[in-house]
């Protein structure tokens, strides 16, 4: 009973803590409301569109502007120059004002004419895989369609079906999945709140653990008050502050967000909650491990905040997860977020059921206890530290007591 | 001050700089451990250039040889590993779900018969576009496989027939498209990503440290003794103590690029006089950045976290994954705002194209501007480090 109470008092500290801090309500709220925000705004055009493209038409004929009328016609690229050759197209990349030549040589026409193959080429600048893929695949597209013109054409056939055989034998159907527009945004974005939640979480952890050193009299974490005697009380105490505030931000980082910009939400109820509530934890718990191993506020910015991309890249949002080397494999284990990811892209963007990301949901479990069991070994610790400086410094209030008085007998004793 | 005074007491405030980088290990930490880490993690993370032998499965349901040389041929793609095969398309799309593979072909039952009649069979292929970069690729295996089948087709009739290869190829592809593409002809993920992602992670170390070690002095109570081991000047303050941390951030990023550029040898056919001017201006411009904002809040806490969130963002605002054309316009202005957008920009432009450094001009002013920032709060903090008192 005691230690509940006691547990309520440190929640009770640790928010107060929390508000009065400018630096954790920084981590804890401001970035949590801003951040996915802005990076929803920068990826909610999704496509490239329109790239621009400089066209050397060597060709002059009713073909190669059928070719470069048709790429322009297309979505993806939008022809802005007309050059006179190639040197002229190279300065426009040059000067970034294309992202990709054409070029049709000039017996593009008349090798077609004489039924022989004919080449465009395509250049691209490969500083952007988007517009590059834009380039060359509209490219691909309109050479693929005049060639099925061209090859009606040169068949005679006399029904609208036959054509259809003789230029597609095997008919294909391409189907993108759980991404239909085929976006930035809705590929890197749940990621990237996942990732948001997990650092905003240490950075604040820490920071207020910082705090509490700086403002401790023995430059110790844990103060010395009658309610921070057990490590449980401590841990829990802090942990229920942190989850009562990150429940909220969960719940608008995963639910508001992504509606507001309308990307991809799959998720149901019970899974989101099934994967988000270990996820918490063991960020929480993790979080408070690293704060205790750090003793100056600032350091924990100097260490949390580079590890976010590479955790992105481990997470296997951008490079495939089965293709992560082994040995980066083993230290994603190490953070939550890595799992958190994962179950989240599936859960969310995939519609996954809770059966179908268990082993992620099992992980998230085991690094609950895990980081649970270490952030009470440290805490411990920690309490043994302030206990023994106390100590340290009763001892030496009591020797100066001490000498004080026998010099005071001295004292007596020579008058 | 005479002149030689000045550089006596440059060289005070550097050698005292000096000592204290070497008792804190944090700095140690930060300028050399985690900017090499990162650099190795990026490098060997990508090593394979682009992902191979990605997990794909099949749902064959006409099972013929025809099929079968389908799947055989698709597993044969650098890309592509057939792993498993499904019975449905539903259990397939579980099997995407629980991530055991990430794309599937369907090819329904008759296929090979309707083929045979010439009644133009339908085969699916479906593959998960949450990852943009196996989506892609695997998309293009998809694709080509599915043309190719198709194209067998035509290529067996016309053989029948008598035609010559040469006729046949030119009747199956009238039009070709030659690609071309420009100084990376493997579309290398590595000479694409690492080449952003490890200069991007040094710069945000280089910010960080410099208003961390700004800060510290305030912290520590230490800032009245630089002041004056600089003979109250300001300038010489800083540049006292900003030369150890070029010095250092110089070398570990001239030995990044000499790791990429030299070693791992990605293109740079613009030559080495690019490399260590963008060097240069990489290291200097986050350090004028830093001082700058450091100079408007002069409070640790506060131009730190100001210093990450711009760094964390400049990731994305630099405009190298998700281009900054494609944005709304007021990011496109705002683009502006992070060093990291011009160093992408200087990068691509004389470097990775090797086009004249007279197209990239204005980033490069950029860059020389971010470096000139602190020039105008010298007197601010000059003012804060005498006069303000840290409050934890």
């Amino acid at each position: 009973m005691e230690g509940i109470r006691d547990a309520c008092h440190v929640w009770a500290q640790e928010l107060k803590g929390t508000f009065r801090d400018e630096g954790v309500l920084i981590f804890f709220i401001i970035v949590p409301i801003a951040y996915p925000l802005l990076y929803s705004w920068i990826y909610n055009n999704e496509v490239v569109h329109e790239v621009p493209v400089a066209v050397v038409d060597d060709s002059h004929s009713a073909m190669s502007r059928m070719f470069v009328r048709r790429c322009d016609a297309s979505p993806d690229v939008s022809i802005k120059y007309h050059a006179a050759d190639m040197d002229e197209a190279k300065a426009m990349l040059s000067r970034q004002e294309v992202k990709g030549i054409y070029y049709i040589p000039s017996d593009f026409s008349t090798n077609l004419n004489r039924m022989q193959q004919t080449a465009v080429s395509v250049y691209c600048d490969m500083s952007l895989m988007l517009t590059y893929k834009a380039v060359y695949q509209t490219a691909m597209a309109v050479s693929q369609d005049m060639n099925s013109a061209i090859q009606i054409q040169t068949l005679g056939n006399t029904t609208d079906r036959e054509d259809e055989i003789a230029t597609r034998p095997l008919d294909y159907e391409e189907v993108p999945m759980f991404n239909p527009t085929g976006g930035y945004g809705n590929f890197i974005l749940p990621g990237v709140l996942m990732l948001i939640l997990q650092q905003t979480l240490v950075l604040g952890i820490g920071l207020s653990a910082g705090t509490a050193r700086e403002t401790n009299r023995f430059r110790e974490l844990i103060p010395i008050s009658r309610h921070y005697r057990g490590v449980f009380r401590i841990v829990l105490g802090k942990s229920m502050c942190y989850i009562m505030i990150y429940s909220v931000m969960a719940a608008y980082l995963t639910l508001l967000v992504p509606r507001i910009f309308g990307f991809v939400t799959m998720a149901q109820g019970p899974e989101l909650i099934a994967i988000m509530l270990p996820y918490l934890c063991a960020c929480i718990f993790f979080g408070m491990t690293v704060s205790c191993l750090i003793r100056h506020r600032e350091n924990v910015m100097l260490l949390v905040v580079f590890f976010s991309v590479p955790l992105l890249f481990m997470s296997g949002v951008s490079w495939p997860q089965s293709n992560i080397p082994g040995i980066w494999q083993g230290v994603s284990w190490i953070f939550p977020s890595t799992f958190g990811v994962r179950a989240f892209v599936r859960v969310n963007s995939m519609g996954a059921t809770l059966g179908d990301v268990l082993p992620e949901y099992r992980i998230l479990w085991i690094q609950t206890v895990v980081y649970f069991i270490t952030a009470c070994i440290v805490y411990r610790y920690q309490i043994q530290l302030s206990r023994h400086k106390v100590i340290c410094r009763l001892q030496h209030i009591r020797h100066k007591r001490e000498v004080r008085k026998q010099q005071r007998k001295f004292i007596q004793d020579s008058n | 001050m005479s002149c030689r005074e000045y550089i006596q007491r440059v060289k005070e405030v550097a050698l005292r700089e000096c000592a204290i980088l070497k008792s804190t290990p944090i700095y140690w930490f930060c300028m050399v451990v985690f900017p090499m880490l990162t650099m190795i993690f990026f490098t060997s993370l990508m090593h394979e250039g682009q992902p191979q032998d990605m997990p794909v499965g099949i749902v064959d349901l006409d099972n013929t040889s025809t099929s079968r040389k389908l799947t055989r041929n698709l597993d044969a793609f650098q890309t592509s590993r057939v792993v498993a095969r499904y019975t449905s398309v539903s259990e397939a799309r579980t099997a995407i779900q629980r991530n055991e593979i990430y794309a599937f072909l369907y090819i329904p039952k008759g296929t090979t018969d309707k083929m045979l009649a010439s009644r133009q069979p339908k085969i699916s292929f479906y593959y998960s576009l949450t990852s943009l970069t196996s989506g892609a690729l695997l998309f293009r295996d998809l694709k080509t496989i599915s043309t190719l089948g198709g194209a067998a087709v035509g290529q067996a009739t016309m053989t029948a027939r008598g035609y010559t290869p040469e006729q046949i190829r030119t009747f199956l592809q009238p039009i070709t498209i030659d690609l071309h593409q420009i100084s990376n002809p493997w579309t290398n993920y590595n000479i694409y990503l690492s080449t952003m992602l490890v200069p991007g992670v040094i710069m945000l170390f280089i910010m960080l440290i410099t208003v961390y070690s700004i800060g510290t002095e305030l912290k520590f109570g230490r800032s009245r003794r630089w002041i004056q081991t600089a003979g109250s000047n300001i300038a010489v303050a800083l540049a006292g103590k900003m030369l150890p941390q070029t010095l250092i951030f110089l070398s570990i990023t001239y030995g990044y690029m000499y790791y990429v550029f030299g070693i791992l040898d990605f293109p740079h056919p613009g030559g080495t006089s690019n490399i260590l001017l963008l060097g240069l201006l990489s290291v200097l411009a986050p350090q004028g950045f830093g001082l700058f904002i450091f100079g408007l809040m002069p409070s640790l806490r506060l131009s730190m976290s100001t210093c990450s969130l711009w760094a964390v963002l400049s990731f994305s605002m630099a405009g190298s994954a998700f281009p900054i054309m494609a944005m709304d316009a007021p990011l496109q202005s705002l683009s502006w705002l992070f060093p990291m957008h011009h160093y992408f920009m200087i990068y691509q432009i004389t470097i990775f194209n090797a086009f004249p450094l007279a197209d990239a001009w204005l980033h490069a002013v950029a860059l020389i501007a971010f470096a000139m920032l602190p020039v105008t709060v010298l007197e601010k903090l000059k003012n804060a480090m005498i006069n303000y008192v840290y409050i934890p």
